[in-house]
C-alpha cells in the first residue's frame, strides 16, 4: 500500500521529468527551424521576409509540443 | 487560473458552466461585432481610415486562402476570418488588467482561450466544417479514395486524423495561452513591476502567432479535404 505523500512526491518528480524531456524536443525543433531560416536567408537574402513568416509558424508548431508536456506536468502537479 | 464554476441541473444531469469564460467570450464577441459594424457603416470608394484597415485585414485573408486552396477558395472566408479575429481578440484580452476584479470561488477574468472547453468547441466546429466540405466536394470518395490495400490504410489514417487534428488544435491554443498566464504570474512573484513586462510583450506576439497558426491549420485541413485527387 503506497501512502498519498509518496504518490504526491512521485507525481512532482514525474512533472519535472515530463516538462524536461518535452523541452528537449521543442528546443531541437526550434533549433532546426532557425537553421533552415539561416540557410535560406544566406542563400537568397531577398526571401528573408517571407521565410521569417514560415519560420514563426514552424517555431510555434514545434513549441506547442513542449506545451503539451507542460499541460501534462500541470495535471501531475495537481495529484 | 481558477474558473468560476456554476452547476446547473437540467433534467437530472449536472451541467457545469464556467461563468468567467462565458462572460469574457461575450466580451470578445462584442468587440469583434462592434468593430465589424463600425467598419461597414459608411462604405465608400475613397476609404477612410477604418475602412482602409479592415480592407487590408480582408486582403490578408484573401491572399492566404488564394495561396493555400486551389479552387473555390474565397467561400471559406466567413469561417476563417471570424475564427482569426475572435482568437486574436480573445488572446489579447488576457493582457488587460481585468484580473484585479475578484469573482466567486477564486475565478478571474482573463482570456477566454485559457479554458479548454472554448478551444475544443472551436476545433470541433473546424472538424465538422472540413468534413462537410470534403463530402460536398468529393462525395463518398472523401472517405475511401480507391478500393485497394493502400486506399483502405489511407482511409483508416484519415479516420484517425479526424480525432487527432481537433485534439491538437484545441490543446495547442489552450496550452499556449495557459502557459503564458502561468509564466506571467511566476514572473510577478519573482520581481513585480519589471520582470512581467517583457513576458507580456512576448505574450502579445504569441497571441497573434497562435491565431495565425489556428487559421493556417484550418485552411490546410479544408484544402486537403477539398483538393482534386490525381
Amino acid at each position: 500500500m503506497v501512502d498519498t505523500a509518496t504518490v504526491s512526491q512521485m507525481a512532482h518528480l514525474g512533472a519535472g521529468i515530463a516538462i524536461g524531456f518535452g523541452a528537449v524536443g521543442a528546443g531541437l525543433g526550434i533549433g532546426f527551424a532557425t537553421k533552415g531560416l539561416m540557410d535560406a536567408v544566406s542563400r537568397q537574402p531577398e526571401v528573408a521576409g517571407k521565410a521569417f513568416g514560415f519560420f514563426l509558424l514552424g517555431a510555434a508548431l514545434s513549441e506547442a509540443c513542449a506545451l503539451y508536456a507542460f499541460v501534462i506536468a500541470f495535471m501531475l502537479l495537481g495529484k | 487560473m481558477e474558473h468560476w464554476i456554476y452547476t446547473l441541473n437540467i433534467a437530472g444531469h449536472a451541467v457545469s458552466l464556467n461563468l468567467d469564460t462565458i462572460f469574457t467570450m461575450w466580451f470578445a464577441m462584442a468587440v469583434v461585432i462592434i468593430f465589424a459594424l463600425l467598419a461597414t457603416r459608411h462604405l465608400s470608394l475613397e476609404p477612410g481610415r477604418l475602412q482602409a484597415i479592415s480592407e487590408s485585414i480582408m486582403k490578408f485573408f484573401y491572399g492566404t486562402l488564394d495561396t493555400m486552396i486551389e479552387n473555390e477558395n474565397r467561400k471559406h472566408v466567413p469561417l476563417v476570418a471570424s475564427l482569426f479575429l475572435f482568437i486574436v481578440t480573445a488572446n489579447l484580452m488576457g493582457q488587460l488588467p481585468l484580473r484585479i476584479i475578484h469573482l466567486k470561488n477564486g475565478g478571474e477574468l482573463a482570456s477566454p482561450t485559457n479554458d479548454i472547453n472554448l478551444t475544443a468547441a472551436m476545433a470541433v466546429i473546424v472538424l465538422i466544417y472540413y468534413v462537410f466540405m470534403g463530402i460536398r466536394a468529393k462525395g463518398p470518395k472523401f472517405f475511401l479514395h480507391e478500393l485497394s490495400f493502400t486506399g483502405i490504410v489511407m482511409a483508416l489514417v484519415e479516420i484517425l486524423e479526424m480525432f487527432t487534428r481537433p485534439l491538437s488544435l484545441a490543446i495547442r491554443l489552450f496550452a499556449n495561452i495557459f502557459a503564458g498566464e502561468i509564466l506571467v504570474s511566476i514572473a510577478l512573484g519573482g520581481l513585480a513591476y519589471f520582470l512581467p513586462l517583457p513576458i507580456m510583450l512576448f505574450e502579445i506576439l504569441v497571441a497573434f502567432i497562435q491565431a495565425t497558426v489556428f487559421m493556417m491549420l484550418t485552411i490546410a485541413y479544408i484544402g486537403s479535404a477539398t483538393k482534386e485527387e490525381h
